[in-house]
């Protein structure tokens, strides 16, 4: 592999597994890190969270990455890797800072 | 695009039902399928699959807890008869009935597809929420309602008596017509199915068979002590993930993004496409690959077909923004 594939892997697999440690924690959800595959769904199908579980994610975000989903964005929670794509999009913003 | 833009109806009776009595129905359901039956609320559907006795996918299925039955639906990949036979061997016994020979199963997808069944059914249909189950009444005879699309926008199937079949679907043809909508075949699915990266059974499922790769983890009850395939399925998970089916994209009027093609990363075999359509949203191929764990990766470039192929790319998935997503149920 190419350093370049190698570090856009390293990094969205760090982004990843934050993500998914918190989501589990504060969800309780019954499952390991690796049984959440990326792009399964988090509201309504999937893994079948409500709207509370959503401000729930919105929080984790915020706590993990010092990131603000903003409340009309709501197409960010449509799965795991929908909400990594924006935390990635916001650290290239903000210059690779939290 | 009808469903994307307004309401298409298909027939979906391809799709296996029956109806079990509350007893014994609970416990033959749940030492069956990988969800948790038991915790399925009154009114509520849980989708989950059924697997063989190596693990591997047989249906894709529903199960409805509605009053004092269950309702069973299956999307199968198996021959009716080797069906049969599976959940024979499982117990299914003479309290079941199979519907799928007096009943249709009709589906209703679209962003607008809301306001069709508020015409024939009533405004609460309106307010049921996704994984639902309903009894409304049509021609005097019951129908069974559920909310359980599989296209990203809203979606009902509608399990009829095959007696009324045809005037209902003449009276939900002829609301679907009026809202620009249309009549779509079961193929027009497997690209919906795509684009809001829903499971198929018969697309990507047939090609893999194994749940874990296809991350069908959510469907599982992990804590369940046991159901058909679930050591199989455990004895996989504890040996640890090594293939994963990912979402890939290719620049318009790519022909080499098709089911079965290999995928090349530094000139290296890597992969396979294990589903694959043109969306008419995107205007562009779409795919689920297949991938060993370390690349399984949005946001990476491939080739497709050889290892100088056309430039493929992986990408999160779904890719679209479904209109329905969008509308409140104050607006409905």
């Amino acid at each position: 592999m190419s350093e370049n594939t190698d570090q856009t892997i390293l990094r969205r697999r760090q982004v990843i597994d934050t993500f998914k440690q918190e989501l589990i924690r504060r969800l309780n959800l019954p499952y390991l890190p690796e049984d959440l595959h990326e792009d399964v769904s988090l509201l309504g199908s999937g893994l079948g969270l409500d709207s509370l579980d959503s401000l729930e994610i919105v929080l984790c975000v915020e706590t993990c990455f010092k990131i603000k989903i903003p409340d009309e964005n709501i197409s960010v929670l449509r799965s795991i890797n929908t909400v990594v794509d924006f935390v990635l999009e916001q650290q290239d913003r903000n210059g690779g800072r939290p | 695009m009808a469903v994307r833009e307004a309401v298409a109806l298909t027939d979906f009776s391809f799709v296996r039902a029956f109806a079990l009595p509350e007893t014994p129905g609970i416990d033959f359901l749940d030492a069956l399928l990988a969800g948790n039956v038991p915790k399925i609320r009154f009114g509520r559907v849980l989708h989950t699959f059924l697997a063989d006795a190596s693990g591997h996918l047989a249906a894709d299925c529903f199960v409805a807890n509605n009053d004092q039955e269950f309702i069973f639906l299956c999307e199968s990949i198996l021959p009716d008869v080797e069906f049969d036979a599976l959940l024979a061997t499982a117990g299914l016994d003479s309290q079941a009935r199979d519907l799928s020979a007096d009943h249709v199963v009709l589906s209703l997808d679209g962003f607008k597809s809301w306001e069709v069944v508020k015409q024939i059914f009533g405004a609460d249909v309106v307010g049921l929420p996704y994984l639902s189950i309903e009894n409304y009444q049509f021609a005097g005879e019951p129908v069974r309602f559920i909310r359980a699309g599989k296209t990203s926008e809203f979606g009902y199937l509608l399990l009829a008596p095959v007696k009324i079949a045809a005037a209902l679907f003449a009276t939900l043809q002829a609301e679907v017509a009026k809202r620009g909508g249309r009549l779509a075949g079961v193929d027009a699915h497997d690209a919906l199915r795509l684009e809001g990266r829903f499971f198929n059974i018969f697309q990507e499922g047939a090609r893999v068979r194994d749940p874990l790769p296809l991350g069908l983890q959510w469907m599982i009850d992990f804590e369940k002590e046991k159901f058909s395939g679930g050591g199989a399925i455990q004895q996989r998970r504890t040996a640890g993930l090594r293939q994963k089916v990912i979402g890939l994209a290719a620049d318009a009027g790519c022909a080499e993004l098709k089911t079965g093609a290999r995928i090349f990363h530094d000139g290296q075999p890597v992969g396979e496409v294990v589903a694959a359509c043109e969306s008419q949203v995107l205007h562009r191929p779409l795919a689920l690959g297949l991938f060993p764990l370390e690349l399984a990766f949005s946001g990476l470039e491939f080739r497709v077909g050889a290892p100088t192929g056309a430039v493929i790319r992986s990408i999160s998935m779904p890719p679209i923004m479904p209109k329905s997503l969008l509308v409140k149920l104050d607006e409905m």
